[in-house]
């Protein structure tokens, strides 16, 4: 009930606009997740109570992007930034979506929550006033690449909310980046929905420093012909979740997903995904990989939901792991819950080491141990990263990355 | 009386692996410009021994010495082994997944050539010495641009294989079993890489189980290995024998000291 009364008499939140009331009153219910509950079980408690412990903070100081932008034609947008959000030209358009249907379509979201299930969100939503809520709606041809950024302050718990709406035959890629800063929680939930015919090369990249946390909840409704990819990278976090539900609601709808976690020191990063077919002709081609040294826990947990109704559904699900250290931790769950006798469906989960013979090898050719590994590491990096969408110019993620590890 | 000091001298080499002994005392002196070919059955600890000289981790040295030119090289890591000029050709080559072979070769070289003090190449001046090198194995410059033995047939794996050795230009060359798997083609392209590369100044360890191999690159001496030790050393002749007369005829030799 802390969390509640924490909102409800927070001096930098004006009114509680209608939204927050409703999903505030959700919350009185189950003021925390059910640490029983499939999605909660592994979480670390006293990490998700520091999560919670900073003051909500809705005013944000000035935020400075930490990478310049080198490209004129990228959009790059702050949430909570007051940008500026209406593009239209003569291709396309880029429309900030009004507060009235912006309301309309998140409450319509909640009355489809599991209040256990989609906690994160209710958190989110509850905590956020109406400038802290970014909502797109997207049409044209020939879009040009957005940047979205969302941060967190130090010693602050910041919420960030972006809801996109991409309509019919458009095509975008969007880069979603979450930063974390010293002794901070970021909780971010992103909806979006795919119109027919629709495709979206999505990036999410969540990095933190010193004792960052992050709720990260991400919602997808795809339309038929809609194509969904997702590169997405965490890291750095002292503990991060993220959480992905992906709905082919009428089916005839691909999804591609390549996630990866790296977690080292005593991080927990955890990646939920639940991925429902609705319909039929649904295909899914999922693989998430973790990188835990140290002490760390890396958690996966993966269901794809397949009913009676999407018949002819083809889905995969690998989870692919790396354990750098004895005392690291690596939980991996992929599961499919199917009931559709058409289906081509299969899941796979591999825990390893750095290969000692691959190791080897690159040694008798002269290359160090260090250099060896960092290769190895680089080949497992890049399947991942090559599928973000960022322009290498731009931000080279896999440089920051090897420095890092 | 050799002219010239040796370029490996390994005195009786015991080494162990997870507490079971592999080598139990092989000895073996290598001379520039010569070509030692060892022969054994599965098992006897040919591999072994090639691994060992080359640094492999998982090996315990119990007894005895390894010398490259006439230093002990006994806790010399393997990329330390490798830059100084012994060269492991695999039997199984590794495939690396998502490392680029021209990458791997040129990051390879450089190290090689950082140690002889020559300049280290940048992209486009080892594009050009490794176009002249993929003449000796007579492979395809696409094979550059793929990951490192991925997708590669077992002759391709091998030729790339030599195709290391003529760009690390080796002291010394430990070819594990480099004819396995080869057709006749490709046998005769490979040994021809391999004689290319060698010269006055160098020396070739052959490891193989086929006189094939051994009709295209003539050795100096033949061993035989049995049990973790050398148990004949002989010329050519040695290896047509046991061509003739399988592994059996060797089963009562005693170890010749």
């Amino acid at each position: 009930m802390e969390i509640i009364e924490k909102i409800k008499t927070n001096k930098s939140i004006d009114n509680l606009t209608e939204i927050q009331k409703i999903c505030l009153n959700k919350l009185q219910s189950s003021p925390l997740p059910n640490p029983k509950s499939e999605q909660w079980r592994l979480s670390n408690k006293s990490k998700f109570s520091n999560f919670l412990n900073y003051s909500v903070n809705e005013k944000d100081p000035i935020f400075d992007i930490p990478f310049p932008k080198t490209s004129q034609s990228t959009i790059r947008l702050v949430i909570g930034d007051n940008c500026q959000t209406n593009f239209i030209e003569e291709n396309f358009s880029i429309k900030q979506i009004s507060e009235d249907k912006l309301v309309k379509y998140i409450k319509e979201q909640i009355s489809y929550f599991d209040q256990n299930e989609n906690w994160s969100d209710l958190l989110n939503l509850s905590l956020n006033c109406t400038k802290n809520i970014l909502g797109l709606k997207i049409n044209g041809s020939e879009i040009p690449p957005i940047e979205i950024f969302s941060h967190a302050s130090s010693n602050s718990l910041n919420a960030k909310t972006l809801v996109i709406f991409l309509e019919k035959n458009c095509d975008i890629d969007l880069l979603q980046v979450n930063l974390g800063k010293d002794n901070s929680s970021l909780s971010q939930s992103t909806f979006l929905c795919l119109e027919e015919n629709s495709s979206i090369n999505h990036g999410v990249v969540s990095y933190g420093e010193n004792k960052s946390n992050l709720l990260n909840s991400l919602n997808v409704i795809q339309q038929n012909n809609s194509e969904y990819n997702l590169g997405s990278l965490h890291f750095k976090f002292n503990y991060a979740r993220f959480e992905i539900r992906i709905k082919q609601s009428k089916g005839n709808a691909k999804t591609n997903i390549k996630g990866m976690q790296i977690t080292k020191k005593d991080e927990q990063i955890s990646t939920f995904t639940k991925i429902d077919f609705h319909g039929p002709n649904g295909f899914l081609d999922q693989i998430n990989k973790s990188l835990a040294d140290d002490k760390s826990h890396a958690i996966f947990e993966g269901s794809i939901i397949v009913p009676k109704i999407a018949q002819k559904t083809d889905a995969s699900q690998l989870s692919r792991n790396l354990l750098l250290s004895n005392l690291a931790q690596i939980d991996t769950k992929p599961q499919l819950e199917i009931i559709a006798d058409d289906v081509k469906c299969k899941h796979g989960a591999t825990i390893s080491q750095l290969n000692e013979e691959e190791l080897f090898y690159m040694r008798t050719r002269g290359i160090t141990l260090t250099e060896a590994s960092k290769l190895q590491l680089s080949s497992y990096f890049q399947e991942i990263i090559s599928f973000i969408p960022v322009s290498q110019d731009r931000w080279d993620l896999l440089d920051k990355l090897l420095n890092e590890n | 009386m050799k002219e010239s000091d040796p370029i490996l001298e390994v005195e009786n080499l015991s080494a162990s692996t997870d507490n079971l002994p592999i080598l139990k005392g092989v000895s073996l002196t290598v001379y520039p410009g010569e070509i030692h070919a060892i022969m054994g059955r599965n098992g006897c600890g040919k591999s072994t021994l090639s691994k060992i000289i080359a640094g492999h981790p998982s090996y315990n040295i119990t007894n005895g010495d390894i010398k490259f030119l006439g230093e002990n090289i006994n806790s010399l890591e393997p990329e330390d082994r490798a830059q100084s000029g012994i060269f492991l050709g695999f039997q199984y080559p590794i495939e690396i997944p998502g490392v680029s072979n021209l990458e791997f070769l040129r990051v390879s070289t450089n190290a090689r050539r950082k140690f002889l003090n020559k300049e280290e190449l940048d992209t486009f001046d080892f594009e050009e010495l490794v176009k002249e090198k993929l003449e000796i194995v007579k492979m395809d410059h696409a094979f550059l641009s793929r990951s490192v033995n991925q997708g590669f047939s077992g002759g391709e794996k091998k030729r790339n294989e030599i195709l290391q050795m003529a760009l690390l230009e080796p002291k010394i060359a430990i070819l594990d079993e480099t004819d396995s798997g080869l057709d006749i083609d490709a046998l005769r392209i490979v040994a021809s890489g391999i004689k290319k590369i060698s010269n006055a100044q160098t020396g070739i360890i052959l490891i193989t189980h086929y006189q094939r191999l051994l009709d295209e690159i003539k050795p100096n001496y033949v061993h035989v290995m049995s049990d973790g030790q050398i148990i004949k050393t002989g010329d050519s002749n040695l290896a047509l024998k046991l061509e003739e007369k399988g592994y059996e005829w060797t089963d009562n030799f005693i170890k010749e000291t």
